[in-house]
């Protein structure tokens, strides 16, 4: 038996008749092939590290299947042209992964923005991060905790081959 | 114009200064030591690998980052997974 995981990437635009028709899609390939879809997951919304089709934004989907031995090229070739031919106007980028069978399904994934969306406020912020001592219950003046994942570093980064033009004289830091 | 003079191996070892022994090279391995450490590195796991690309993008050199061979390959194998469906950046570009 080999365990499969497909991320797939779609255009935002996507509807949920169209999400589902991929759904039936993809179980009706596994079905074909003698396989069973241990899990579909919708990720939800992400903001991309670049444009793809003059998207900045896409949803993420992860399938989990598994098949045997004997029909598992089989599928790979299925999905290959699914992706290639039926959804390509859908579904942007896919990434096919072999999993271990006896690895563990927990896996830790980026927050998308409708999970960021959602009261983000400092008062969960910091029971997350367990940071109760600065609740304002407890103490008076309690500051406000930065949330990690909106922030744009403001750094000026230089490599020493390159250099800027920037002439406020500020520091040059550079990681590298 | 003076001749130079090749000296013996043994006499250009004794010219040699002793290294000092730099003590971040002994530094161990996050990932050789941590299962837990270990399972996180994955292609779907963004925000963990967002510690080890620069802020232009590149991943980071193992002598900085402190990894060990093999961990730094499986590291920059899965980051370079991640570039493909864009949940990594190739560089800062559109950052």
């Amino acid at each position: 038996m080999h365990r499969y995981e497909v991320l797939m990437l779609s255009v935002p635009e996507i509807t949920s008749d169209e999400t589902s028709n991929l759904e039936k899609g993809f179980d009706k390939i596994v079905r074909d092939a003698k396989g069973t879809l241990v899990s579909f997951e919708r990720w939800g919304k992400y903001r991309l590290a670049f444009p793809i089709r003059k998207n900045d934004y896409g949803i993420y989907f992860l399938a989990r299947l598994e098949v045997d031995d004997a029909n598992s090229l089989k599928l790979l070739d299925e999905l290959k042209s699914f992706f290639a031919i039926k959804v390509n106007d859908l579904v942007v980028r896919n990434m096919v992964s072999k999993l271990d069978m006896n690895a563990s399904l927990v896996y830790q994934r980026p927050r998308s923005l409708e999970e960021a969306a959602t009261a983000r406020d400092v008062n969960t912020f910091l029971k997350e991060n367990k940071m109760e001592g600065l609740l304002p219950g407890s103490e008076s003046a309690a500051p406000k905790a930065a949330a990690p994942t909106g922030e744009a570093e403001e750094e000026v980064e230089v490599a020493v081959e390159e250099l800027d033009t920037d002439k406020n004289g500020e520091d040059n830091e550079g990681d590298e | 114009m003076t001749k130079k003079i090749k000296l013996k191996m043994s006499a250009r070892l004794l010219k040699k200064r002793p290294r000092r022994s730099s003590s971040s090279s002994r530094r161990r391995c996050r990932f050789c030591d941590s299962e837990e450490q270990r399972q996180n590195i994955d292609y779907k796991n963004a925000t963990f690998l967002r510690g080890f690309i620069t802020e232009r993008g590149k991943i980071l050199a193992s002598r900085v980052s402190g990894t060990c061979c093999r961990h730094q390959r499986a590291l920059a194998k899965q980051i370079r997974k991640a570039r493909t469906i864009a949940l990594l950046p190739y560089t800062a570009q559109y950052f």
